[in-house]
């Protein structure tokens, strides 16, 4: 059942990657003879092909997760999101530690100790980063300090 | 030969300077530290791992140095959770688990631990001794290609890829795909027209690698591991103060020679890698111990030897066909080879005259390496295994920031971190539906070589296809490929007829 629910988004976003393939990608002017659409409208016949495969013989794969897993994976994609959105406004050391609190607090983790893991990476992670292997990570809110 | 001897000496004065030699330390312990987590293989730790050492400013061959050091250390450092814990790290380590956690129950954990040390040890060094010999060959061969053999020599990778990879085949040639669709995406180098770009700006030069890579090797691990980690306990066994015997050694030394040789040779075929090696080398085993072979599955050290010399010898043969011809030999090696490109150096054939600093540097600095790791393996193993006490609740954390430092150092757009998030979900989903990930990051990493090279050859003919086989290479390499995807299909009829 997922197996063909899956074929059948592969259908349709094959089926508009086949579409522009052929319809929309054209060059004004081109050296060699393929030019850039013959590529990619080799793949989308391979793609759609596989597709077709599977939404006719699909494996018998069976997504069947508690609810309270899945309602903790969403929370994980939420606070990715919500980390990547804040990753450059409040800076690196904030939002690590914002970050890895809350994320050990949902595995399982008590608080103090989530809060003192959070800062733990966020000021060590910082000072290996930037002071000792000179990468480029935001500064955001702790800027006149850093 | 004497043409090995002077590319291998040259190879150890780079990789004996003093930063490369500490490089090959750093990334076999580091690799082996990853390869012990649970649930994080080579490909995981190399993957998120390389924009770091990217960013480090290193020369590319000492960058090259510290990955392979990560990739075979975790190759090695993978048994530790596998007979500890019974969780292998990724799927070349599976048959580990099959002898190596029951002899831990039985209280040899120390002895298990040994002899697989000593079966990768073996494993690795035999593989880099062979790509000493025969890769300076296969270069030179490989020299003589023209467009229209390397449009057959995909084909044929690929066809390699999807009959031996993976449960089912047409989902892997269909992961190959979506990698080399993704491929596809941003401005064509040819005519300078944008493909599925959507008028987004940030992905007009395409998908940048590492943000692919880490999309689908940090993100989408990470999601699997908190699902792991919701459900079910791991059970950690005591080491114990067993240790491999001498009786040990001269039971498994031919199994480990054999296993080498099979897993070197399963490892040069392009896009075949360790978990291929694993299985058919404790198939091999098996088979061959007659009436013994009740005891395979039970603790039999010959069962635990064969696949961890296999896998070894694999990792080690993945790296051919990636420094010959420019073709990775596995998924991890796709993504060093990822890596050369992000240097700026054109993997193939020319490197061995071009840049040897950089293919016999790597060499040499495998043999340091095997001999590092054995090293730090066998009285610190203990360490390694109290990786595997690191609460999951900390460690799934600590992978994110990683994989966040990683693409915002190296890329530094904010918008590539909801892509890996983005990539990370997708991956994780095809996951869920039994795709493996390693074609689609061979794919992605192949696809602009096989256009290219298919464009080339097409414009060389002015348009005439019959140029893909005008060549005894080409016409070989097609046979193979039918032969490679034909021939599991007619064994696996045959036997179902006999039953």
């Amino acid at each position: 059942m997922a197996d063909r629910l899956f074929a059948l988004c592969a259908l349709i976003a094959g089926g508009i990657y086949t579409f522009v393939a052929f319809a929309v990608i054209k060059a004004p002017f081109q050296y060699d003879p393929l030019g850039p659409e013959t590529w990619p409208q080799v793949l989308a016949i391979v793609f759609l092909f596989c597709s077709l495969y599977i939404l006719a013989s699909p494996d018998h794969i069976r997504l069947t997760l508690a609810r309270s897993v899945w309602l903790r994976l969403l929370l994980l994609v939420l606070m990715l999101g919500g980390y990547a959105e804040l990753y450059e406004p409040l800076g690196f050391v904030v939002s690590t530690t914002l970050f890895c609190s809350l994320f050990s607090i949902m595995l399982g983790a008590k608080r103090l100790h989530a809060i003192a893991f959070g800062c733990t990476t966020g000021i060590i992670g910082y000072g290996i980063c930037d002071f000792l292997l000179g990468l480029n990570l935001p500064e955001g809110l702790l800027a006149p300090l850093l | 030969m004497t043409e090995v001897l002077s590319g291998l000496s040259g190879g150890f004065s780079v990789a004996l300077m003093p930063l490369n030699l500490l490089l090959v330390l750093i990334g076999c312990f580091a690799g082996t530290l990853i390869g012990a987590l649970p649930g994080i293989g080579p490909i995981n730790g190399v993957a998120i791992l390389l924009p770091i050492a990217y960013s480090l400013g290193l020369p590319p061959e000492s960058a090259l140095i510290l990955l392979a050091g990560i990739y075979y250390g975790a190759e090695y450092g993978g048994r530790i959770s596998s007979i500890l814990l019974n969780v292998p790290g990724d799927a070349g380590a599976v048959m580990t688990t099959l002898d190596g956690n029951p002899m831990a129950k039985r209280g040899e954990a120390g002895r298990a631990l040994s002899i697989s040390a000593i079966a990768s040890f073996v494993g690795g060094t035999v593989a880099v001794i062979l790509i000493s010999l025969f890769g300076p060959l296969l270069a030179k061969f490989a020299l003589t290609f023209t467009p229209a053999d390397y449009v057959a020599l995909m084909v044929f990778a690929f066809a390699s890829l999807s009959s031996l990879v993976g449960k089912n085949q047409v989902k892997t040639l269909m992961g190959a795909t979506i990698g080399l669709m993704l491929a596809t995406v941003g401005i064509d180098a040819n005519t300078g027209v944008p493909r599925y770009t959507g008028g987004v700006p940030d992905i007009l030069a395409g998908f940048d690698f590492l943000v692919v890579v880490i999309g689908f090797f940090g993100m989408a691990e990470l999601i699997h591991l908190v699902e792991q980690q919701v459900s079910g306990k791991l059970k950690l066994l005591p080491i114990g103060k067993s240790f491999v015997s001498w009786k040990d050694l001269m039971l498994i030394r031919w199994t480990i020679l054999r296993s080498s040789i099979i897993g070197f040779v399963i490892g040069v075929l392009p896009g075949v890698g360790a978990s291929v090696a694993s299985a058919v080398t404790y198939g091999t085993e098996m088979r061959m111990a007659g009436k013994d072979r009740e005891k395979f599955g039970t603790g039999d050290p010959r069962g635990l030897a064969a696949p961890e010399a296999g896998n070894n010898a694999a990792a080690g043969g993945a790296m051919v066909p990636m420094l010959t011809l420019g073709i990775p030999g596995s998924g991890t090696t796709a993504i060093l080879l990822g890596a050369l490109m992000l240097f700026n150096v054109t993997p193939g054939p020319m490197m061995f005259e071009q840049r040897p600093e950089i293919a016999w540097g790597l060499i040499a600095s495998m043999y340091i390496g095997n001999l590092a790791l054995l090293v730090i393996n066998l009285p610190l193993v203990g360490l390694f295994a109290r990786m595997l006490t690191i609460p999951q609740k900390y460690l799934s954390p600590l992978i994110a920031v990683l994989a966040f430092i990683g693409v915002y150092s190296v890329v530094g757009n904010p918008f590539d971190l909801f892509l890996i998030i983005g990539f990370g979900i997708f991956g994780w989903i095809l996951r869920k539906l039994e795709f493996s990930l390693a074609p689609i990051i061979l794919g992605f990493v192949l696809g602009h070589l096989f256009e290219d090279n298919l464009r080339r050859a097409l414009s060389i003919s002015r348009g005439d296809w019959s140029i893909l086989i005008s060549s005894w290479e080409s016409i070989g390499l097609y046979l193979m490929a039918a032969l490679i995807v034909v021939l599991p299909v007619v064994v696996s009829y045959r036997n179902r007829m006999r039953a």
